[in-house]
């Protein structure tokens, strides 16, 4: 008699619309055993389980193609380095030899571009939050401020005028496209007025020159039409401030917000389906670029260099994270659950992406509906609320992908330590980038004043 | 009454009800009584079939664990739990 597999006995009432296309299929061939060329369970023996592995061809590859589709297109191209996609140090200083500046938005990102040796001139420094001393030191090394509201404005004047410097600026803009939410909290609004007094501010001033403009109109935005939308306002707004000021604009930065290949939640049909391709981007944005700069031909003007901040697009893809499953369950409903040693502490992103899911074995039984949980002791840490899996052991690796935006910078150290990433080079050998946590580096920040050393008193220790 | 009085299935009504089962070897159930369909797992299937035989739940308890060799003691409290499964939807 062939052996059963053990698994609890179960009956589970079907609802309505709930048998599906998957019927009780079985998926035998739906597994990974490597991911980039290296086989996983090598990786998760020698890392340890959760580990991040990220592909540094893919990378390059990615931020080539990006930077190719734009300047094929118009010419003169940046592509600034989205430091809050992805900071970790090794893959900041890849985008950097593919010719990426760095886009940073604090005084810890624009000190960790300076660390890893990018020149002042090669920093675009965006956010809302630029502190004095980080701006003077932005202002001694030339980077490029992008200012974000009046008081940063006056802020960075005062500066320039105690170092008797003139500082070029640019304007960071918002505005309605249409398509998308407006981000109308980061920089100077358009519709209200507010970016032409700025500007009128920033033409009176002594210190300061406008030379930039810059937007950003939102992440993962499926329509490129957002695009040419942007770019008419922006040069709209452009000819309308060198018509009546004394001002010339060098650079129109239009931010990042390109997809990346994930599934977002609230959308049925999967990412291949959805999201249109780089060049139709790249079209809409260069195209409509050179229409509404071409009476700088005219005038024996140049034309603007065109600045994007692409983070997502550029590294999504190059990353995937191991796994293991530590526990089974049922729920009530009769649904299959099972706990993973990651959750949403180490992706943020499993928030709003349903991220795919693989297994790394053949499937030893039909595929149910399953809901995967992390290692929080929290209701929300939830990698998957709903996705057909074959049934799960204890110990099984998945390989969840993918994942390189955004979470090597929004995890939390909450409960649990914070795993290796590791690279996988262009020869295929493999280092770790970022250590894993571990005690120490948990506890290094924590002083304890003197009447706190001991917890408990070595009488009390012994009870 | 307990549990265990219940998985002997002395309860004459349950048995005709399990009788009644149109059960596929893939484990998809139906019932004809009320229209609702159920997917069973494999293990699950096993025991419904052992009961169907007219076995009770100790020797279907003890079949399990023999079919998948795990403790006794497991198959047992699984199959309490299963049996209280049933109740919630037969
Ligand atoms: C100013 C700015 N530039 C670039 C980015 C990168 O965006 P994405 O990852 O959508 O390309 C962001 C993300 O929020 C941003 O705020």
């Amino acid at each position: 008699m062939t052996k059963l597999l053990w698994e609890p006995p179960f009956i589970q009432p079907h609802r309505l619309g709930e048998i599906n296309k998957f019927g009780r299929m079985k998926a035998r061939d739906n597994y990974v055993e490597h991911v980039f060329g290296v086989p996983v369970a090598l990786l998760k023996e020698e890392f340890g389980s959760p580990c991040f592995v990220t592909s540094e061809i893919h990378f390059r590859n990615n931020l080539r193609n990006l930077k190719k589709a734009f300047e094929r297109r118009y010419g003169d191209v940046i592509h600034g380095w989205s430091y809050k996609t992805n900071y970790i140090s090794a893959m900041c200083n890849i985008a950097h030899q593919e010719g990426c500046y760095a886009e940073v938005v604090s005084a810890f990102e624009y000190e960790k571009a300076r660390k890893l040796g990018v020149p002042g001139k090669k920093i675009i420094f965006n956010g809302p939050n630029k502190g004095k001393d980080i701006l003077e030191r932005a202002i001694n090394d030339g980077a490029h401020i992008h200012l974000d509201h009046l008081d940063e404005l006056n802020l960075v004047s005062k500066i320039a005028s105690r170092l008797n410097k003139i500082v070029e600026v640019s304007l960071r803009l918002n505005f309605d496209t249409g398509f998308t939410e407006p981000w109308s909290r980061f920089g100077f609004n358009i519709e209200s007025g507010q970016a032409r007094q700025a500007t009128r501010l920033l033409a009176a001033s002594k210190n300061l020159k406008l030379s930039g403009l810059h937007s950003h109109i939102g992440t993962f935005i499926l329509e490129p039409k957002a695009y040419i939308q942007q770019v008419r306002i922006m040069c709209k707004f452009m000819r309308e401030i060198e018509a009546s000021h004394d001002i010339e604009i060098d650079t129109i930065d239009i931010g990042g917000g390109l997809p990346s290949k994930n599934a977002l939640q609230s959308i049925y049909l999967p990412p291949e389906q959805v999201i249109p391709p780089l060049s139709e981007y790249a079209d809409a944005i260069c195209n409509t670029l050179i229409e509404e700069t071409n009476y700088r031909n005219q005038l024996k003007r140049k034309k603007p260099t065109l600045i994007f901040e692409s983070g997502r697009a550029a590294v999504d893809d190059t990353q995937a994270l191991i796994v293991s499953v530590v526990g089974n369950k049922r729920l009530p409903d009769g649904k299959r659950a099972a706990i993973l040693d990651a959750g949403t502490n180490l992706l943020f992103t499993a928030y709003w992406y349903n991220h795919q899911v693989q297994m790394t074995r053949p499937a030893d039984g039909p595929l149910a509906d399953t809901a995967l949980y992390g290692p929080l002791c929290m209701n929300i840490d939830v990698v998957r609320s709903s996705i057909q899996l074959p049934p799960l052991e204890y110990g099984d690796t998945l390989v969840i992908n993918p994942v390189g935006a955004y979470n090597n910078t929004q995890w939390m150290q909450f409960i649990e330590y914070r795993p290796n990433v590791v690279l996988v080079h262009e020869d295929n050998t493999y280092s770790v980038i970022r250590e894993r946590e571990d005690l120490e580096v948990m506890c290094q920040q924590d002083r304890l004043p003197e009447h706190l050393k001991i917890a408990f008193s070595t009488t009390e220790a012994k009870k | 009454m307990t549990k265990k009085s219940k998985l002997k299935l002395g309860n004459g009504n349950r048995c005709e009800r399990l009788h009644a089962l149109a059960i596929s070897e893939t484990g998809f159930i139906f019932d004809p009584q009320t229209g609702q369909s159920f997917t069973v797992n494999q293990t699950g299937l096993f025991v419904l079939n052992g009961f169907k035989k007219g076995k009770d739940s100790e020797t279907v308890s003890h079949d399990l664990a023999d079919a998948c060799s795990v403790p006794i003691e497991l198959a047992q409290s699984s199959v309490e739990a299963f049996i209280l499964q049933l109740e919630r939807y037969l």
